[in-house]
């Protein structure tokens, strides 16, 4: 068992607020993502449930436990850092075999659980090696290795995939992903990458100066965002919000759903110039000058700088209002935009 | 495909191997001026000594008669010389042994969780003693360990305690030479010490913890291992430095009361320069060199393989 419920969590430094009143259920065994820019409150949050940080308020409940003044090691869960946090003087298996000795953990009940946690991750070829010795890929298997093997209820990760290099990261990420559905412990992941949140987890929580902007799985968080902030930071590039077309209402639409042709279907129609073209591989991100500002663009088109004409089907059109928060696109909205 | 040029026979070779020795060269040239003073410095005099050893006369005589080694059968036939050898360990082990475990007490007391300014303020304080003047130092000892006028039999006396004779006596002298020199040191090593903590990342203290590692295991296992280089190094300069002490004998009690806190260099001194035996004096040179050798290549053997460098 593994589920986490934050009840009116809050945290100073000093004076300054970093969180200031969160609530957050997570569900025994899934993998929530936190994500959020940087200075989001998202590794504090992780740290206090952790027991590294403690909350100035608030209770933090594990399995209907209140641990807020518990100490972390008696909270059962287990953490693998950003920067992997190995003990440089001790071997790969003296790592792994480190927070077992304290629980007391039998020799022969060790070395089976060693061996059995080596296979899956594959470092057995290197148990005897300090992590000096070890690549970067190599050490995150050992910090997860060094996890795994205190079976805990929870496993929290702070960005552990950022020190590593693209290549090794994707295929790490595909990886995690698997130790999940293995373990079926619940997984609470930080990151302030939206490629990483949206591909691992089940329950992706955007966080904003301390605040929870939307809880969701991805698909919601694509499709259905609650907010402009929500709607701008997941997806690349963001989505474009045009304020000038309607009073009141914010316009939402995502560069890959504009198209440079269109027939009657399109609900909004734009007149631009192509300012910039960048090539990403088989699709193009372009710039667009638009009477209503900046806008860009997604496609598959190789369309030549210059004068060009900018379609978006209604389906894909969002409406905010003036705090940013989602509302309901209507058909008086519609009839306002442009469509020459 | 082009063919590239066939490489020019005699010439191209014996350019290529100037250039070569010229590269070697430019290697020694430049350390010629630290290797010139290290030699006339260091090793020379290391082999004018072994040498001098040998050899008996003073420093006045004109002449110097080869006497094989007369005088390392002339130490080992002392007694006097015994106690010196002895007086030295006794010194050098006490003032290592305490200097490192307070000096490392400290810094990690001060690296905890204690108030900034009290922490900079405690650490100033502990570390000024290093920059004032032995021969200051040791003035206001010969003040505060005075027996009957000084502060620290006062203090004692006013307290209800048993006073102490320290320098007067040879049962106590050789200790108050070793505890004022653990005062004048602990705070440079403590210094040291505490830069090694700051430098231990912090996460391995909070991986630590989420391990449930009870405090005894997180020093012993990860604060103790972590700082290894700094405390191998301290122990390592302390103990040449405490096998060389001299200044504080000299100021301080002359090697006395009864021959108990004479010390190698000290007893050196005075061979040389007071009763003028050179030779003699250089032999204990060598004894000392060879003390102090041995103990580092100990110190390397042993130690050194606990060591955890980056």
């Amino acid at each position: 068992m593994g589920a986490i419920r934050l009840i009116n969590l809050r945290k100073d430094y000093g004076k300054e607020n970093v969180i200031p009143n969160l609530n957050l259920d997570i569900v025994d065994g899934s993998f929530t993502v936190l994500v959020g820019p940087s200075g989001c409150g998202k590794s504090t949050t992780l740290r206090m449930i952790a027991g590294l940080e403690k909350p100035t308020g608030g209770q933090i409940l594990i399995d209907g436990v209140d641990v807020a003044n518990m100490a972390p090691g008696k909270r059962d869960l287990a953490m693998v850092f950003q920067n992997y946090a190995l003990y440089p003087t001790m071997t790969v298996r003296r790592n792994i075999e480190f927070g077992l000795i304290n629980k007391k953990v039998p020799k022969a009940k060790r070395d089976n659980l060693i061996d059995d946690v080596c296979e899956i991750v594959g470092l057995t070829p290197y148990l005897d090696r300090k992590p000096a010795n070890l690549s970067g890929g190599q050490r995150q298997r050992v910090a997860l290795a060094r996890a795994m093997v205190k079976e805990p209820k929870v496993f929290l990760m702070d960005e552990p995939l950022s020190n590593l290099d693209a290549k090794l990261r994707a295929s790490m990420r595909v990886e995690l992903i698997e130790l999940h559905k293995r373990l079926k412990t619940t997984f609470i992941y930080v990151t302030h990458d939206q490629t990483e949140a949206m591909s691992m987890g089940d329950v992706i929580v955007l966080m904003n100066k301390g605040i929870i902007m939307q809880q969701s799985s991805p698909k919601d968080m694509y499709h259905n965002p609650e907010n402009t902030f929500a709607a701008q930071f997941i997806g690349t590039p963001p989505m474009n919000i045009v304020d000038s077309l309607v009073p009141g209402i914010s316009i939402g639409f995502r560069p890959e759903k504009v198209a440079f042709a269109g027939d009657g279907s399109a609900a909004l129609v734009l007149n631009g110039t192509i300012v910039t073209k960048e090539q990403l591989g088989a699709e193009y991100n372009y710039s667009v000058a638009t009477a209503e500002g900046k806008i860009m663009v997604k496609s598959e088109d190789d369309q030549e700088p210059g004068a060009c004409r900018l379609f978006v089907r209604p389906e894909h059109l969002f409406a905010f209002d003036r705090e940013g928060k989602r509302t309901g696109m209507s058909e008086a909205i519609l009839a306002r935009l442009p469509r020459v | 495909m082009t063919r590239q040029p066939a490489p020019a026979a005699a010439p191209g070779k014996w350019s290529t191997r100037l250039h070569t020795l010229l590269g070697w060269l430019k290697g020694y040239v430049l350390i010629a001026p630290a290797i010139v003073l290290l030699c006339i410095f260091t090793i020379y005099p290391i082999f004018w000594q072994i040498h001098s050893s040998l050899y008996d006369g003073s420093l006045l005589s004109k002449t110097r008669n080869f006497v094989g080694l007369q005088n390392f059968r002339n130490l080992l036939s002392n007694p006097d010389f015994g106690q010196t050898v002895g007086n030295t360990v006794f010194y050098s082990v006490g003032v290592v042994i305490i200097t490192i475990i307070l000096s490392t007490l400290a810094a990690v007391w001060l690296n905890g969780k204690v108030q900034r300014r009290l922490n900079s303020l405690t650490l100033a304080a502990i570390f000024t003693p290093h920059i004032i003047s032995l021969v200051s130092v040791t003035t206001i000892f010969l003040w505060l360990l005075d027996p009957q006028i000084g502060a620290i039999n006062y203090l004692l006396k006013s307290v209800g305690l048993p006073t102490c004779p320290f320098l007067a006596s040879s049962k106590t002298a050789m200790f108050a030479l070793v505890l004022m020199m653990v005062w004048k040191g602990t705070g440079y090593y403590t210094l040291l010490t505490v830069a090694a903590l700051q430098g231990v990342p912090k996460d391995i203290y909070e991986a630590a913890s989420i391990d449930d590692t009870p405090g005894w295991r997180v020093f012993f296992q990860i604060t103790l291992p972590m700082i290894s280089p700094t405390l191998f190094f301290s122990t390592i300069v302390c103990t040449i430095n405490s096998f060389q002490v001299f200044e504080p004998v000299n100021l301080m009690t002359l090697g006395g009361p009864a021959n108990s806190t004479n010390t190698l260099v000290f007893q050196i001194y005075s061979d040389a320069f007071k009763y003028l035996k050179l030779g003699q004096a250089s032999a204990e040179g060598v004894v000392l060199l060879a003390f102090v050798l041995i103990l580092t290549i100990i110190y390397f053997a042993f130690l050194g393989k606990k060591v955890h460098y980056q």
